[in-house]
């Protein structure tokens, strides 16, 4: 009950914070009135290229979360998890029973669990909100967005979209505008990847479509919808702002993560000196 | 684009036939070269750079840098694609019989550098039968007998003796048969494409192998992207005039700029261990693309690596125009071969333990 009264609690100054902020922004009535208009390419579509980035803690958690203890107590502080206010519209992610079952379990196992641990590729929507910065580049055809992480990629089909002939696990992307909008129906992911770090999950039947829309020269609004008739109750949504990097040199770099994880994937298959 | 390889097969005959009537009037056919809107040349799409022509010239080719006539192009290349043909594998001669280029490339039984990630084995045990392959069964529409176009010779010029030592390490490990089995006390043993790091043929730079040689590239404002179907890889390359950075990266450090209508691509710091067999950190690669008619992308590069190397090299590998995507190679997620190979030596070890000593 009383975790029941603090989680109550910050999600209702969240929503006060959010309610003002709201307020402020409102106030000159002419906002509303004159939409952001984004910047256009040579052929006259919304201009999102550029290195991106999302800040916040939704890979930790999509939902609201306490700040906890990290898992490798050698990691101290560094390994610590942060809090955060949660980007899942109503807060909640609607796991049908057993779903939410499992979600609890893989929350339980997620040192050992987690893909990301593995260095596996993330998936949509999580590649977007890692703690890594994405690049798209965008042609007059197909766009290509590609992120640090693992060296993930994917090519958003423009033009011609036949889905993949098997489940892959960036998936399949199909694009196309709606006004401002880009809007990527994202399908033929398999069942291996999560949402972040805390088990959120889905299985093959995930269906995500995916939303950009320029908010401010440098802050992209990301919206996502997820659909999956055998892990969720009805579709639900999340959405966060991405920030452009303003570096002047900004490029995404490399974050080959396999090397990284040899040792805890294969060191049990080393040879033992003196054998 | 494995598919490709299932529904190409029936076809396969049929298209060595049509290739084979008219390869001189193909770049006629091509078409004019697209241009985007800011005038440069478009680039853009999927483009497959398969080929049966080697790197090197084949030593019992000798001198010559080209076939002379189309009637001896098509032999050369019949009896490389029977050479090479993994269903006629010999159980004893095992990999030797599937090696690209010359003969005589090395000991019986050895596997050839930048093969072994590719599916490559030990005598009698070469991985994948032919259905699995994908390697390129025609050579290069010029005729010429290698890719390496410099030096005239087509073959890698002399290493420094620095070069040498390390080429001989990396080739006594791969070669030695003392244990029966590859090395592999560890992952660290085992090349960078069989652990997932770095593609056997994706470079930089790229090399046509054994399957999967698909490259699509990208342009945008500032921006070149080369993404290829081996192993995910994707370099961004800015084409503002941004100096290099100081970091070494797997891939190197790639900046491009347009010369004329070709894309020209210059990388620098890369790490010890390259993609390109036997270089190394000191490696500068110049990539040039070219698309010469609609169907045709020149891909040229030259490899300068001064402390393995006593001159540069440049070799040329036509890219044609794919109308098919790519699909993803997730290579890390499935790699059970990791462990597999680890754990198979591990066995074997203790199987030799258990054995009475003679």
């Amino acid at each position: 009950m009383q975790k029941k009264w603090v989680r109550g609690a910050l999600f209702a100054s969240a929503a006060a914070v959010l309610a003002t902020a709201f307020h402020l922004g409102a106030t000159p009535a002419a906002r509303a009135a004159e939409p952001y208009k984004a910047p256009r390419t040579a052929d006259g579509k919304t201009d999102l290229n550029g290195v991106w980035q999302a800040v916040n803690t939704a890979n930790w958690d999509l939902q609201e979360h306490v700040a906890r203890t990290g898992l490798v107590v050698a990691l101290g502080a560094v390994g610590a998890e942060p809090g955060g206010l949660g980007v899942v519209e109503g807060g909640e992610i609607p796991y049908l029973p057993e779903a939410a079952a499992k979600k609890k379990a893989n929350f339980e196992n997620r040192l050992t669990d987690d893909p990301e641990i593995k260095c596996y590729l993330p998936g949509v929507p999580r590649a977007t909100y890692m703690p890594y910065p994405f690049q798209i580049v965008q042609t007059s055809k197909d766009i290509l967005i590609a992120y640090e992480y693992a060296g993930a990629m994917r090519t958003i089909e423009m033009t011609k979209t036949p889905a993949n002939p098997a489940d892959s696990w960036m998936g399949h992307s199909a694009g196309h505008w709606e006004g401002d909008t880009l809007v990527i129906d994202v399908t033929g992911q398999n069942d291996q990847t999560w949402f972040d770090r805390a088990g959120d999950f889905h299985s093959d039947a995930l269906h995500v479509v995916e939303r950009y829309t320029p908010m401010s020269p440098d802050a992209l609004m990301y919206e996502a919808t997820i659909e999956d008739p055998k892990v969720y109750s009805r579709p639900w949504k999340i959405s966060m702002p991405l920030y452009r990097r303003l570096e002047k040199n900004a490029q995404i770099t490399e974050f080959r993560c396999v090397a990284f994880v040899e040792e805890l994937l294969y060191g049990k298959f080393r040879k033992q000196a003196g054998k | 684009m494995k598919r490709q390889l299932v529904t190409s097969m029936g076809s396969l005959s049929i298209a060595i036939a049509a290739a084979l009537l008219a390869p001189a009037s193909a770049a006629e056919q091509g078409g004019a070269v697209p241009r985007l809107a800011d005038g440069h040349p478009d680039l853009q799409g999927v483009w497959d750079y398969r080929t049966i022509t080697p790197m090197q010239r084949p030593l019992e080719l000798g001198t010559k840098a080209f076939f002379a006539s189309d009637e001896e192009a098509a032999a050369w290349e019949r009896t490389e694609n029977l050479r090479q043909n993994r269903d006629a594998e010999d159980s004893e001669a095992g990999g030797e019989t599937h090696q690209p280029g010359d003969a005589a490339f090395g000991p019986k039984g050895s596997v050839p550098q930048g093969w072994a990630g590719a599916g490559g084995g030990v005598a009698g045990r070469a991985a994948y039968n032919e259905f699995w392959w994908d390697r390129g069964n025609k050579i290069v529409g010029t005729k010429r007998t290698s890719l390496i176009v410099d030096p005239p010779d087509g073959r890698y010029p002399a290493m420094t003796p620095e070069g040498q030592k390390m080429a001989d390490l990396i080739a006594a490990g791969r070669n030695d048969t003392n244990l029966g089995r590859p090395h592999a006390d560890s992952y660290e043993d085992r090349p960078l494409a069989e652990r997932c790091i770095l593609g056997f043929n994706s470079g930089p730079p790229m090399t046509p192998g054994a399957y999967n040689n698909n490259v699509e590239l990208f342009q945008a404002p500032g921006y070149v992207a080369i993404v290829n179907e081996m192993i995910h890889d994707t370099r961004i390359v800015p084409l503002d005039g941004r100096p290099h950075g100081h970091v070494p990266l797997w891939r190197g450090d790639s900046r491009g700029h347009w010369e004329g209508d070709t894309l020209v691509v210059d990388t620098i710091n890369f790490k010890r261990e390259t993609s390109f067999p036997n270089s190394g950190a000191n490696l500068h690669l110049v990539e040039k693309f070219t698309r010469t008619d609609a169907d045709t992308l020149m891909y040229e590069f030259t490899i300068d690596d001064p402390s393995v190397w006593t001159r540069p090299f440049t070799a040329v590998v036509p890219m044609r125009k794919s109308d098919q995507p790519i699909y993803e190679y997730a290579c890390h997620e499935g790699n059970y071969a990791m462990a597999s190979i680890l754990a198979g030596a591990r066995a074997a070890e203790k199987a030799a333990e258990a054995k009475p000593s003679k």
